[in-house]
């Protein structure tokens, strides 16, 4: 059978630094092909070559057995291939339905029509997304879903999806699966690059890995397991380093002092009494679904978000009210949350990794001069840079420049170059390669070793299971379960945040 | 904006929040799957004499085993101690405090006794009320309780601190020189110097109303003999409904903590709930629960013990170690339990 896309020793350098190197892929009509590899390892330049996004360097791409060569995305869709990005590319400011059939308006538009049309279509795809809504006014889930809609809305004969399930919760994967599969019914080729690699083993035809920019292997996915796929990844086995640990009660730590309690706190619906302890010395997982109210409570508590002025509750750090303001108050008392949007919100990405450590001692009052001193950043730096291990040609390198795994530690780094006493890791994770999860691990444990109180929050079972001292689920705005990690199973902690 | 909220609290109202039973004190079913010691009525307080346990149910003080009666009294008993060398203190729900028969006057609601270096040490609940009006004191918001010092050889009697919260419980801490006492109303533990002066904060932020302090050999028990409930805290703070409820009802049927678990259908949400991970879990935070802790010397908890909404063994009221377990009357559930060491959270 002729490959719908065929690369052919396809290369694509930046300055001179391959991130892709004479790499051969082929996409099968009607297959669903999983992309695999660590961060940095060349998945996203290789699909944006696919999708006109960059152009390769050397190389060449059939495209259903004809040379091609995308100028820009818009070419690549007029010839049926789309690609859903990992950070969505909707307007903000346009509604749901309006996205979904931008670039096809007419001269006169009926509103309605549009929102009756994309009505019809999400419920056809599953997608629980009222059409009229702003897009600005949608959480990463829900835009996701737009986008994933978008794509295939223009028909497209093959599509690309970078890390799509990433914001999604359980119910909504099972969805997106679904409705891969019925898109594959209708002989859509469909290449997916994801982190979960349960997600790449049960759901794709083929897999695909690559390192380094290289392409490692490539096969049917039931030649693949879990180990497997890491070991081609990393050329080593984290799998079972990283998420099959076995855990006795003797291999979690012993509570220390209560740094934090969290009473009653309640801000509009989505946090709603919700009450709890966070000790010193350990790490506490909270696991919830999208709209459980974990990410707010936390955000409450360091002084991103407000809890309700009328009866909002109480929040008590080191035995002390506290109800901060603005975050910077909340850092000076030692609390510092590590996002889970480390692109919006995480680093000043155009600015260098020396800049942003120094920032973060800068927020705190750390630093010892009152002016800016070059040599105190470059001090800090090294030795952020060091402990956490950034892989960068200097401290000067822009964030941007990065891998997903280098800026996440750059993140924390930020964060911990403030002297926290409680740290919120929230999805510390996400869109992190394997070998960098494995890593980031290793220090947030050694950060509940040396006694600080850490909380992680996580969408991913496994890595809650692993990590934690102490297992508290969100369901509704609040904590509903307290389970130690030695008797929790995945389907006690699901049962718990579902129902 | 934290300097500002007592004064915000004035207009907008103080927010009723009840601290999280987490950490050490994680809700199990311990005092449910102890093993029964033996069934009495209303059991309150057990002291050790000797190698006898002895224990106070209603006016009489018994043995646990045999079951025989010890002494009988004119009143209930509301606590028992005994020093080093066999005297047995007894304090009565009429305000009567003796050792070995030897009457000590003054007390209104004596709540806890101890005797140490030659004194005998009295917590008096409240200036207004009998000890078996605790609830009457609560909803009044009285804070009149005080802990005493009377010198058995003198009887010389030496206020240590006064202004309390239904003080109800205490235990010496020698190695501080300090007594650690049971602030009810205020849920928390505070320490007061042995010569008496200000009260601390030991463990403040308590989840339920504290009792009785025990030693144990590494550190103490802890008996809490109701849970703080959302409901009760904000009729506290309503004075006009609560004044007109204690004016109108008769007490039994008052929006107030409670020893026992209500079997009445006037209590439906008490009864009533969901079973979640095969734990029962109540429509309304419950008005009785059982819990019992074990603290560490320096009076933070490290292990505890509960009987859950839907439990037997609620209204614990007074624990103590013995032979490698702890042994604990459950006031509002009729028994004496058993519970071994290795149980409960931790």
């Amino acid at each position: 059978m002729q490959p719908v896309i065929e690369m052919k020793n396809v290369t694509k350098s930046y300055r001179g630094v391959p991130a892709v190197k004479n790499v051969d892929f082929t996409l099968r009509k009607g297959e669903i092909h999983a992309l695999l590899g660590e961060n940095g390892a060349g998945k996203s330049t290789l699909t944006k070559i696919m999708a006109g996004v960059v152009e390769a360097t050397s190389g060449e791409m059939l495209h259903n057995g004809k040379t091609v060569s995308f100028e820009s995305p818009f070419e690549a869709l007029q010839n049926g291939i789309a690609m859903v990005f990992q950070e969505t590319s909707l307007v903000p400011s346009l509604t749901v339905a309006q996205n979904i059939y931008l670039g096809e308006e007419k001269f006169l538009n009926r509103l309605r029509g549009i929102y009756i049309a994309a009505q019809q279509f999400l419920q056809s795809l599953n997608f629980t997304v009222d059409p009229t809504a702003t897009v600005a006014t949608l959480g990463a889930a829900k835009r996701q879903m737009v986008e994933i809609a978008r794509a295939v809305h223009h028909k497209a004969d093959v599509i690309i999806f970078d890390e799509p399930t990433a914001t999604l919760t359980p119910e909504e994967k099972r969805h997106f699966f679904a409705l891969m599969r019925r898109l594959q019914k209708s002989g859509v080729s469909i290449v997916f690059i994801s982190h979960a690699l349960e997600e790449a083993l049960n759901h794709a035809d083929r897999i695909t890995i690559l390192r380094d920019g290289e392409l490692v292997e490539s096969g049917p996915a039931a030649e693949f397991d879990r180990d497997a796929v890491v070991r081609a990844m990393v050329g080593r086995t984290l799998s079972g380093e990283i998420y099959n640990r076995r855990r006795t009660a003797s291999d979690l730590r012993k509570r220390g002092k209560q740094i934090l309690s969290v009473r009653d706190v309640s801000m509009g619906s989505m946090v709603r009494n919700n009450s709890f302890s966070i000790f010193e010395g350990q790490i506490t997982g909270i696991f919830g679904l999208v709209g459980s109210g974990r990410t707010e409570t936390f955000k409450i508590i360091s002084g991103i978000y407000k809890r309700d002025f009328l009866r909002g509750g109480e929040v008590v750090f080191e035995g002390k009210p506290v109800r901060y303001v603005v975050p910077v108050h909340a850092v000076r008392d030692g609390i510092i949350y590590v996002t889970e949007d480390r692109k919006l919100e995480g680093f000043f990405e155009t600015m260098s990794i020396a800049e942003n450590f120094y920032s973060g001692a800068l927020a705190a009052g750390l630093t010892t001069s009152k002016v800016v001193s070059y040599a105190e950043m470059h001090e800090i730096a090294a030795g952020w840079s060091k402990r956490l291990d950034v892989k960068a040609i200097n401290d000067n390198a822009r964030v941007v420049e990065l891998s997903g795994g280098n800026q996440q530690k750059v993140v924390i780094g930020k964060g911990l170059a403030q002297r926290p006493r409680l740290v919120i890791f929230d999805e510390p994770t996400r869109g992190v390669d394997v070998g960098a999860i494995a890593e980031i691990h290793r220090f947030i444990n050694q950060l509940a070793d040396d006694g600080l109180a850490v909380v992680v929050i996580s969408s991913y079972l496994p890595e809650v299971m692993n990590l934690s001292d102490r297992i508290l689920v969100c369901r509704q705005g609040r904590v509903v379960e307290e389970i130690s990690p030695v008797e929790a199973t995945e389907e006690m902690i699901m049962f718990a945040a579902v129902h | 904006m934290t300097f500002l909220d007592p004064i915000l609290d004035l207009f907008r109202g103080k927010a009723v929040t009840i601290p999280p039973m987490d950490g050490a004190l994680k809700p199990n079913t311990a005092l449910d799957e102890a093993e029964v010691v033996v069934a009495a009525l209303a059991p309150d307080n057990i002291v050790r004499r000797g190698d006898d346990l002895l224990y106070s149910s209603g006016p009489e003080i018994r043995h646990i085993a045999p079951k025989t009666v010890v002494a009988s009294y004119g009143a209930d008993i509301t606590a028992l101690a005994v020093s080093d060398d066999g005297k047995l203190a007894v304090a009565l729900d009429d305000g009567t405090v003796t050792v070995d028969g030897r009457e000590i006057d003054g007390f209104t609601c004596p709540t806890a006794l101890a005797i140490h270096g030659g004194a005998l040490f009295v917590c008096n609940g409240s200036d207004q009320v009998k000890p078996s009006a605790w609830a009457s004191d609560l909803m009044h918001r009285n804070r009149s309780g005080s802990v005493w010092r009377v010198d058995l050889a003198s009887g010389q009697r030496t206020k240590l601190a006064g202004g309390l919260g239904f003080a109800n419980g205490l235990a010496i801490d020698e190695a501080n020189s300090r007594i650690v006492v049971s602030e009810s109303w205020r849920h928390r533990l505070v320490a007061i110097p042995m010569a008496g002066g200000r009260a601390v904060d030991v463990l403040p932020r308590l989840p339920a109303y504290p009792s009785r302090i025990t030693p144990a050999e590494d550190g103490y028990l802890l008996c809490l003999f109701a849970p703080l409930n959302r409901l009760v805290e904000f009729v506290l703070q309503e004075d006009a409904y609560r004044l007109d409820m204690m004016r109108e009802m008769d007490s039994q049927y008052w929006i107030a903590p409670s020893l026992s678990p209500a079997s009445s259908f006037l209590e439906p949400l008490q009864n009533g709930g969901v079973v979640s991970m095969g734990v029962f879990k109540p429509w309304s935070p419950s008005r009785s629960y059982g819990l019992v802790a074990r603290l560490d010397r320096s009076f933070q908890p490290i292990a505890s013990y509960h009987s859950r909404a839907n439990g037997r063994f609620h209204g614990m009221t007074s624990a103590i170690a013995h032979e490698g377990a702890i042994i604990a009357t459950s006031k509002g559930g009729n028994h004496i339990i058993r519970i071994a060491a290795a149980e409960g959270t931790s």
